[in-house]
């Protein structure tokens, strides 16, 4: 299956967006970000939506309006935990401007709906490789750099101000980041399912690991095999490879709950 | 030595009328009040996280804000984002140089440093259980090893007896001992069970009708002043 130049464009952009969700997830897990994940995925239907009525690329209109949504998010919300509110009105505000815009882009309604709702890895071009590449890029260097201070105001946030710490930036810079991510992986599951990857590798993660750097291994490992299975799975089936993706974690997911449950039975 | 200079000390509104303080260096203070007259407030100034209105205030000749990494602080209340696998162990090693950029490199050294100041506060036995299931006394004392990480010359604690039974109260306690035999720091304590540790401290701090007494020697002269003891 590998000899198909749409297959192998499927797997390295799986991959690419595996390891980056892979680390990104833990942090979304970590600071309960978990409805600013699902926000940002929705925005991201406006941002494509907007994008095509305009004329520019999907990921192009994605970048932008979830950047701009995930500062106000940051902005907004004060500590990570009481943030709910700041996301609920802008993700409100978001899906109304979505829905106009799909309602102004009737003209090829159901196809292109499809495509930004549930992704199509299998449609992914070398030129998308290679800006998923280097958003990748952006996304793990700058995570390398605040690393200590985004550790520590996501696990201790009290104590982190207290040692004047940036949290509010940080707040933001991390909103940003998100917000990267989810425009790259709606490019393989969809603005709906993102959500999937963005969440399920960090917190399996979290049931086998006891230290960051274990639970990122983890999880980062867990999410670059899931997209490797699923799309053998999606190719030998015939089925979409973002149901696969998704059930793939799911189950490892319920695994380790299972196990959990094992153990301190 | 922390030195405040006709400081006034507030969000918007002063709580205190303006007050001069000397504490010298490796003293150990207890800060008595009611709640809501400005304690926590005067921590968080020495820390830099509130700006005073008036006034001005300096920990060992410098100015608030340029001396985090030897100002260590225990806050009364406290969101702790640990999954449910991660140890006290993880905690202490994620806040070592938090303030800093870069990779948290596995560093041998400072595994090393964190079991000592586990075993100096009596949590060894604990290090490697999961946070969440500890009780609420043998995670104030893994809060207390934490606070130590950095090597801090002065160490704040807002209310660690709050929330606690007799008994972990008295290990709490006890581990302060253990602090003060081993380390030269500095120690700013606010407490509503001073009776409990006023025999290690040298000297009180006492807010009280929006005036601040200060007691920086024991006998203090005026020992009705300060309630609670």
């Amino acid at each position: 299956m590998w000899a198909y130049d749409f297959m192998r464009h499927a797997l390295y952009a799986g991959l690419i967006i595996a390891t980056v969700c892979g680390v990104v997830s833990v942090f979304v897990v970590l600071r309960r970000s978990a409805f600013a994940a699902h926000a940002l995925g929705h925005v991201s239907l406006t941002g494509a939506a907007g994008a095509a009525l305009v004329g520019i690329s999907a990921i192009t209109g994605q970048l932008l309006l979830n950047i701009l949504c995930a500062i106000i998010m940051g902005l907004m919300g004060d500590k990570v935990k009481k943030n709910d509110l700041a996301v609920g009105v802008v993700l409100t505000f978001a899906l109304g401007l979505g829905a106009y815009f799909l309602f102004l882009f009737q003209n090829n309604y159901a196809g292109s709906v499809m495509s930004i709702l549930f992704g199509n890895i299998l449609a992914v071009s070398s030129q998308q490789i290679y800006i998923l590449l280097l958003l990748a890029v952006i996304i793990l260097f700058t995570l390398v750099v605040f690393a200590r201070p985004l550790i520590f105001a996501s696990i201790d946030p009290v104590l982190a101000k207290s040692k004047n710490v940036a949290v509010k930036f940080l707040a933001v810079l991390f909103f940003v980041l998100v917000a990267i991510t989810v425009s790259m992986a709606c490019q393989i599951v969809g603005a709906l399912l993102v959500f999937v990857m963005l969440i399920i590798p960090g917190a399996i993660g979290m049931q086998w690991g006891d230290s960051i750097y274990k639970i990122i291994f983890i999880s980062v490992i867990v999410a670059n095999l899931t997209i490797i299975i699923a799309l053998y799975v999606a190719y030998y089936f015939n089925l979409p490879t973002s149901v696969c993706i998704t059930m793939i974690l799911s189950l490892i997911y319920f695994l380790g709950i299972l196990r959990g449950y094992l153990r301190y039975s | 030595m922390i030195e405040c200079k006709n400081l006034v000390l507030g969000y918007h509104e002063s709580l205190v009328e303006p007050f001069n303080l000397k504490v010298a260096d490796n003293k150990w203070m207890g800060i008595i009040g009611e709640n809501g007259i400005g304690k926590s407030t005067f921590m968080k100034t020495i820390l830099g996280v509130i700006k005073p209105i008036s006034g001005s205030i300096s920990i060992f000749g410098k100015n608030i804000g340029q001396i985090n990494d030897i100002i260590s602080y225990i806050p009364q209340e406290r969101e702790i984002n640990l999954s449910d696998l991660m140890s006290g162990l993880t905690l202490i090693k994620s806040s070592y140089h938090g303030a800093s950029f870069g990779l948290p490199l596995l560093n041998r050294k400072l595994h090393n440093r964190a079991l000592e100041l586990l075993e100096l506060v009596g949590a060894t036995k604990y290090q490697h259980q999961p946070f969440n299931t500890l009780s609420g006394g043998q995670k104030k004392r893994i809060f207390l090893a934490q606070a130590l990480i950095n090597d801090p010359q002065l160490l704040l604690l807002d209310e660690p007896l709050a929330d606690l039974d007799p008994s972990a109260k008295q290990h709490f306690i006890e581990a302060l001992e253990e602090i003060h035999k081993h380390k030269s720091l500095g120690l700013l304590i606010i407490s509503h069970d001073m009776h409990e540790i006023a025999s290690h401290l040298d000297g009180f701090i006492h807010f009280k009708d929006k005036i601040v007494h200060s007691c920086v020697e024991l006998p203090c002269a005026a020992k009705d002043t300060y309630v609670g003891i």
